[in-house]
């Protein structure tokens, strides 16, 4: 039953040109449109930037003909998917797929023959789909990037993955997929009370800027940002200290004893309990307008 | 009987309005059934019960023997409630097999036979962006009966569309239950419709069931024998008390079927008659009568 319902979303998502464009592609062409721009501007401005850097020639020549390390370009990118400025991209494609038939009159057609946690579930399994695929998008989009600056400033490329950049990868990678999904399911829960496409898409965006600025708005009141408040409230400081553990090194090593446990407990709370919210509010919902 | 539909004291709320007022109804299985009323007599609200879109405040009700909700009894039926809609970037075909695969059925389902038995083969592969409300209501129809269903229900089936695309949606309810033997639960305003094409009907009006019965039996009760004859005097003596005279005819409050023993009791009598036709017994005066709905003169 519930697999009826993923391969049902997944038809249906599949056939939406928009909404793969959108939350697909777009971010990670623009970005690519956006840094090819900019090696260009380098490249034409070489030398007098050359001039300006203040650093001896020989430095420069090091640097400018240095490798540039396609495999740590990727572990610090798979770091930085769940950004501010991909999300609102990805939150199209998840905020459709939520509201959709409440916009377009359809849960009627299909809430008859499925059970209502699994017409949802079926829809957060394809919206986690979704999402792996955008911000995978975004990765090849670096990948090319790495070759692109490779060409213009004819600098090799070098491809040294270590155990440890290896784990480092999966794991930051893993980390901001929850997080966009962690998003997506609040953008569920929007669509499923307000029963709007809007709300689905900006609720969570004012969320995510919300989280992004609390960290500076508890300390003026006096609360340490490990504790167990700051934490819980604020799932962008728990990502940021898993991430941080999963670099290791002295930054890892420095983390305060039991913020770990904090930080997926904050992470586990932020992506449940939107979701049981959703289906306990979808279950009893009247679909006679939607 | 065997019974498809069943609802005992079933109720819906809204704040101080009564949808549905402890609606006790059983829907046979087989043939075409008709549920009538006014607007706001409950109609739609029912069916959204049925369908398990709404909560009753009240009471039950179950559909092909198990209770709204239950979803083993729910994939049996099929059903269009008002004009429906679909994702506009699909084609028609596509928006079958998305609700094929959401009804938990096989991608290889054929949805070309149920396209080809709407109308729309030749719209298939067209996005239903641009469809009109006629081809929607077809393509609702076909999405109902792609899982073969026992059971369909149809709100309003042929609202929208033009009067052939009216006549081959008749044809094919009618198809439907006599051919493939699915039963039939629709609603509609159009009371010639209903009477054309239904074999039994309930008229609800108010949240409650006012009359239930086959078309037939509505319709034998309380008609009138309408004679024009010659001379009008003569006839009201052959008749009795049962005749009175009403501008140019003469009208007999007479049971069905005594009206050929009454026309041959006039002949005999010497009476000429030039025309005999039953009155006032069709769906729509009941139906008028029933539920207290003013009749506007376009409906007379």
């Amino acid at each position: 039953m519930l697999i009826d319902a993923i391969r049902a979303e997944g038809f249906r998502l599949a056939r939406s040109r928009t909404t793969w464009f959108w939350s697909i592609l777009f971010a990670p062409l623009i970005s690519l449109a956006l840094s090819v721009l900019g090696m260009v501007f380098m490249k034409a401005n070489e030398a007098r930037l050359m001039e300006t850097a203040n650093m001896p020639p020989e430095a420069m020549e090091v640097f400018a003909k240095a490798p540039i390390d396609m495999a740590q370009a990727l572990a610090e990118t798979a770091g930085k998917l769940d950004s501010v400025l991909l999300l609102p991209f990805v939150l199209i494609g998840v905020a459709t797929l939520y509201a959709c038939d409440y916009r377009w009159e359809t849960w009627r057609l299909i809430s008859a023959r499925n059970t209502r946690p699994n017409l949802l579930l079926g829809k957060i399994a394809v919206a986690v789909a979704l999402a792996l695929v955008a911000i995978t998008f975004m990765l090849f989009s670096g990948v090319i990037e790495s070759f692109i600056q490779g060409a213009v400033f004819n600098r090799p490329l070098a491809f040294e993955a270590t155990g440890d950049l290896v784990g480092q990868f999966f794991a930051r990678f893993g980390l901001s997929w929850l997080r966009v999904v962690q998003f997506g399911i609040l953008a569920l829960l929007a669509a499923v009370v307000t029963r709007s496409l809007l709300a689905a898409l900006f609720i969570p965006m004012v969320i995510a800027v919300a989280q992004f600025f609390s960290p500076q708005m508890l300390g003026p009141i006096g609360m340490a940002p490990d504790a167990w408040f700051a934490i819980l409230v604020n799932p962008s400081a728990a990502t940021d200290a898993l991430k941080m553990a999963a670099s290791g090194g002295m930054e890892a090593a420095a983390l305060p004893a039991g913020l770990l446990l904090k930080a997926w407990i904050s992470m586990g709370l932020w992506t449940l309990l939107p979701a049981l919210g959703a289906i306990a509010w979808f279950k009893r919902q009247d679909l006679s307008k939607e | 009987m065997n019974a498809v539909i069943e609802t005992r004291g079933l109720t819906k709320t809204y704040g101080t309005v009564h949808a549905l007022a402890g609606l006790d109804l059983t829907i046979p299985k087989g043939g075409v059934y008709g549920v009538l009323g006014p607007n706001g007599a409950g109609k739609s609200t029912l069916f959204r019960i049925l369908l398990g879109l709404i909560r009753p405040t009240s009471g039950t009700a179950s559909v092909m023997g198990g209770a709204v909700g239950n979803i083993a009894s729910m994939r049996r039926m099929g059903s269009m409630i008002e004009t429906p809609r679909y994702p506009p970037y699909l084609t028609a075909r596509q928006a079958l097999k998305w609700l094929a695969l959401s009804h938990g059925m096989s991608g290889d389902v054929d949805i070309a036979r149920w396209l080809d038995r709407v109308g729309l083969t030749e719209a298939a592969d067209r996005r239903v962006r641009g469809f009109s409300v006629g081809m929607l209501q077809r393509l609702g129809v076909a999405a109902a009966l792609l899982n073969e269903p026992e059971l369909i229900i149809l709100d309003e089936p042929t609202s929208g569309m033009d009067p052939p695309g009216i006549q081959d949606m008749r044809a094919l309810i009618r198809s439907l239950a006599d051919d493939d033997g699915v039963t039939v639960v629709l609603a509609s305003h159009q009371l010639l419709e209903v009477q054309r094409i239904c074999d039994r009907v309930a008229i609800m009006n108010k949240g409650k069931l006012v009359r239930e019965g086959s078309v037939s039996e509505l319709t034998s009760v309380g008609a009138r024998l309408s004679l024009s004859v010659t001379p009008i005097a003569k006839a009201l003596d052959v008749l009795g008390g049962k005749g009175r005279h009403e501008g140019a005819h003469v009208l007999v409050d007479t049971p069905r079927a005594e009206g050929p023993a009454v026309i041959r009791a006039l002949v005999e009598s010497g009476v000429d008659i030039d025309e005999a036709r039953w009155v006032g017994a069709d769906l729509e005066s009941i139906f008028f009568t029933e539920t207290g709905a003013v009749q506007t003169p376009e409906a007379i």
